[in-house]
């Protein structure tokens, strides 16, 4: 598990507006650099931010990437 | 000499629209009564027509990545912008009508900045952080329509383990109240977040609150036991969804021994709301 990696793709996610359209349109290729366990990329090729949050993925980042993230019950 | 005019704590996410889709109609209803005693502390605030506003709250992953988080950090320089995130949703979303550039006072936060190095804090410097909703949604709440005065943001960090301890931050505050009664300003002072939400930071938790537990941090804030509040560990924290309560005792140690009133708390599954003024002689 690594918080970093995790929370630096949740991050890059958030902010680089083209990496997060290449990760919706294909999420295996878009982060197929990212240093990332099995598990982890799973997860995010999943889009399972339940799963993401659990492997340390920082929570409000979780529930503010746009159009990716959950907003935790709503 | 200067002097702190104003102390205040409140919530940080003061959107009726945001809670609205969080928790329904009583989330609108309730958020909206804690803006309104926001909004009755703004008057307050501008009445003693302080020189500078300092606002303590903590960031979200927006302004510091993970290639650095400072445990405490004065925004320094001349003006601050707002975070800016396209597509913006959830509590990002809440800062998209606000004022994009807001006035420092510079020499307020260098004077934190400066004499507190000198005294053994090992702050943190930003030119360029910008500040989220954490910063915003008070501040606007607060003032409504009047001028904004010049701020001094300071970051903590309430969130990224490991955290400063609650007693560092309660002596921080008490830095920064020195620092105010030796210049020639008087300051308000705010801290943001909480009460208690996101136990444990966990997605699985959201919608728990730990109500017990907030109205023993009330207790102690109402009645000046700050002693019994500098023993609060990072793990009683973060298990009652209370890390942004650092802010808060940034706060108190500024204006302790001062007492609390409470201008509102309401329950809601996601949050408990809060705003929270202190007598100051």
């Amino acid at each position: 598990m690594s918080r970093y990696a995790i929370n630096t793709l949740l991050y890059n996610l958030k902010k680089d507006r083209a990496l997060r359209a290449r990760f919706i349109k294909d999420p295996r290729a878009a982060i197929a650099d990212a240093d990332l366990t099995d598990a982890e990329r799973a997860a995010f090729i999943a889009g399972d931010m339940k799963t993401i949050n659990e492997l340390g993925g920082y929570l409000h980042l979780v529930m503010s990437v746009p159009k990716i993230g959950t907003h935790g019950g709503h | 000499m200067g002097k702190i005019v104003f102390g205040g704590a409140m919530s940080h996410v003061l959107d009726p629209d945001y809670y609205q889709a969080a928790c329904g109609d009583i989330g609108r209803q309730k958020v909206t009564a804690a803006m309104d005693a926001i909004a009755k502390m703004g008057d307050r605030f501008a009445d003693r027509r302080a020189d500078a506003l300092i606002v303590v709250a903590d960031d979200h992953m927006n302004a510091f990545s993970f290639n650095c988080v400072p445990a405490i950090c004065v925004r320094i320089g001349r003006k601050v912008q707002r975070m800016v995130q396209d597509e913006a949703e959830a509590f990002d979303k809440v800062l998209d009508h606000m004022p994009l550039e807001y006035p420092l006072h510079e020499a307020l936060a260098n004077s934190i900045l400066e004499q507190g190095l000198r005294s053994g804090f090992d702050l943190a410097l930003s030119w360029e952080a910008p500040v989220d909703h954490a910063f915003l949604s008070p501040v606007n709440t607060l003032l409504g329509k009047r001028p904004i005065p010049p701020l001094v943001p300071i970051f903590v960090n309430a969130f990224i383990a490991p955290q400063p301890t609650a007693r560092r931050c309660f002596e921080f505050g008490q830095h920064i109240a020195r620092v105010v009664g030796g210049s020639s300003w008087n300051a308000g002072i705010i801290a943001t977040g909480g009460l208690s939400h996101f136990p444990e930071l966990l997605l699985s938790r959201v919608g728990e609150t730990d109500t017990v537990f907030d109205r023993k941090l009330i207790h102690w804030m109402e009645t000046g036991e700050h002693e019994s509040l500098l023993d609060l560990t990072a793990d009683e924290l973060h298990k009652t969804g209370s890390h942004e309560f650092l802010n808060w005792m940034v706060l108190l140690g500024a204006i302790t021994p001062a007492r609390a009133e409470v201008r509102y708390f309401g329950e809601l599954p996601r949050i408990n709301l809060a705003a929270v003024e202190w007598r100051l002689s």
